[in-house]
């Protein structure tokens, strides 16, 4: 029972972190009708950055994290004014301005991939953050690393559901996600508010990135995982959906642990895919989801 | 009127969608604290009309004027900080956002909390429905609720002038007279109103002047009295784009 235990909390502390990356995709394909495909490089970056404000000014975990999500956040602002927004002038979806903008996410990622390689070099290297001593939960013994995932997910999650409800920003970025013309006829500048929706959901994947850091190792290709099974998550949970992305991101995490745990850790990465099949199969529209995009 | 007193004035805009010209030259005027109809049938341009005076599409040529400043090619968000803004059809507000979310969306460009609040009172003093409904989600609101709460959203930017598009859109006639009610209530509080209809007797009946659009030009204009009771040709043409309307209610 107590293997069943810590297998589920390990599963969804990994869920947290896939939930987070889910989080922006969606917070994206909300905003814009597109879908990003270069969020796993933005995860990957906000690693990197973390990793290079911890080693270069020695600062306690909760800052490295802050600042990580705000310098990628600023990265991903400069990314969608300086690359997506020329192309997202036609429009998202389904338009020829979708279709590129798809070609442009997968460009990217490639992109940020070099860079990333010609900065850090190819070497997977360790994100020697000190956690502190396990925490002792009744019988269970749980490393400190996953509470913190857990905790530092929750309060980004909540801070995330403040800003979208009771912020004069947060209920722009809901109506720009909702219909844009009618957005603008409210007086939003809907092309800030895109640029918002960008640094939001690149910070999330960094948040991402920073927490697995010290559970993981940090290198250029970590993006191209979790971008397959973030993108399961979040249609899981119903594309667009943010408490659906939340779901999925925690189903896929379990399930991976379990299925690792039980049957065989070499199919690791299968068991998120079966679950996608079947809750494809039963729901066609995900969890949360509505055939129609859910606005935000 | 001269132009001294004119709040927002068009000269001959010209403006389409993609190649399709629409607008072939409309030349209007709306003085400060009137109530004018742009009316027509089906086809005929005013809502393509309303959207270049609004800022949701770029006139090809000619001038939008309002308050002193150029608007024609300005981004809509910026033509509501100067004070025109543009009045959503009910089936426009945001049907997954509560009604008092729908309202404070409209003051965006308020930033003052006091002020915010201050907008949210004024709504609800004109539309008292819409204060027991402000925690519902507009989705459950009825058709004159959500052109009421429509209309409520566009005062919360502190307008100068407004942009009426159909407010008796597909709403029953009971229903349209207590709208209408309150759009005369709101004007004689010293609002400016340009209202796009098809419901050409109310209108009439509500507005000071009058304008025809037809093929995207100006085809017939005068005060409204006017041409509520004088010729029977413009009756009878007036009465052709309710027939309209009636024929596409039916369906």
């Amino acid at each position: 029972m107590s293997y069943f235990i810590d297998l589920v909390i390990v599963g969804l502390s990994i869920g947290m972190v896939y939930a987070l990356v889910a989080l922006g995709i969606s917070l994206i394909y909300s905003g814009l009708d597109v879908v990003h495909f270069a969020h796993g490089e933005i995860y990957m970056l906000g690693a990197f950055i973390g990793l290079w404000i911890f080693k270069t000014f020695h600062l306690p975990f909760p800052l490295v994290l802050l600042g990580s999500m705000i310098l990628t956040g600023l990265v991903g602002m400069f990314i969608e004014r300086v690359f997506y927004r020329r192309i997202l002038r036609g429009g998202g979806g389904y338009t020829v301005g979708g279709m590129a903008m798809v070609i442009c996410g997968f460009g990217m990622s490639i992109v940020l991939q070099n860079v990333a390689f010609l900065i850090w070099g190819p070497r997977a290297v360790p994100f020697p953050v000190s956690y502190g001593m396990p925490v002792e939960l009744g019988n269970i013994t749980l490393p400190a690393a996953y509470v913190w995932i857990v905790a530092a997910a929750l309060l980004l999650m909540a801070a995330l559901h403040l800003f979208l409800k009771h912020t004069r920003l947060g209920l722009a970025v809901r109506a720009v996600a909702g219909n844009k013309e009618i957005a603008y006829l409210m007086g939003i500048n809907v092309p800030m508010t895109i640029s918002v929706i960008f640094g939001v959901a690149c910070a999330l994947g960094a948040a991402a990135g920073v927490l697995v850091g010290p559970i993981n190792y940090v290198y250029v290709l970590m993006g191209l995982g979790i971008l397959i099974k973030a993108f399961a998550a979040a249609v899981i949970g119903g594309f667009g959906s943010l408490p659906g992305a939340v779901l999925g991101g925690l189903l896929v995490g379990v399930i991976e642990s379990l299925g690792a745990g039980y049957l065989s850790g070499s199919y690791k990465d299968i068991y998120a895919f079966i679950l996608l099949i079947f809750v494809l199969m039963v729901r066609p529209a995900g969890l949360f989801g509505v055939l129609a995009k859910v606005k935000a | 009127m001269t132009t001294a007193d004119a709040i927002l004035t068009s000269a001959d805009v010209v403006g389409g969608y993609g190649t399709v010209q629409i607008l072939n030259g409309v030349t209007l005027k709306v003085a400060r604290g009137q109530i004018v109809a742009l009316l027509g049938g089906n086809g005929t341009g005013k809502s393509t009309m309303l959207k270049a005076l609004s800022g949701l599409i770029k006139p090809w040529s000619g001038s939008i004027v309002f308050d002193g400043e150029r608007i024609d090619g300005m981004r809509p968000d910026r033509i509501v900080r100067l004070g025109l803004v543009q009045v959503t059809q009910g089936k426009e507000a945001y049907p997954a956002m509560t009604v008092e979310e729908n309202l404070l969306l409209g003051a965006h460009v308020i930033t003052g909390r006091a002020a915010r609040a201050r907008g949210l009172e004024r709504a609800y003093t004109y539309f008292p429905i819409l204060k027991e409904r402000r925690r519902q989600l507009s989705g459950t609101l009825s058709g004159g609720q959500l052109q009421m709460l429509c209309i409520g959203r566009g005062l919360m930017s502190e307008p100068k002038m407004m942009l009426l598009d159909e407010p008796s859109a597909a709403l029953a006639p009971q229903v349209v007279l207590d709208i209408f009610r309150t759009i005369f209530r709101i004007c004689r509080d010293g609002m400016t109103l340009l209202m796009v209809e098809q419901n050409v007797r109310m209108a009439l009946l509500l507005a000071e002047y009058g304008y025809v659009i037809k093929d995207g030009v100006i085809h017939l204009e005068g005060p409204a009295e006017k041409m509520i009771s004088d010729d029977a040709v413009r009756l009878s043409y007036l009465g052709g784009t309710v027939a309209d309307r009636d024929a596409k209610m039916a369906l």
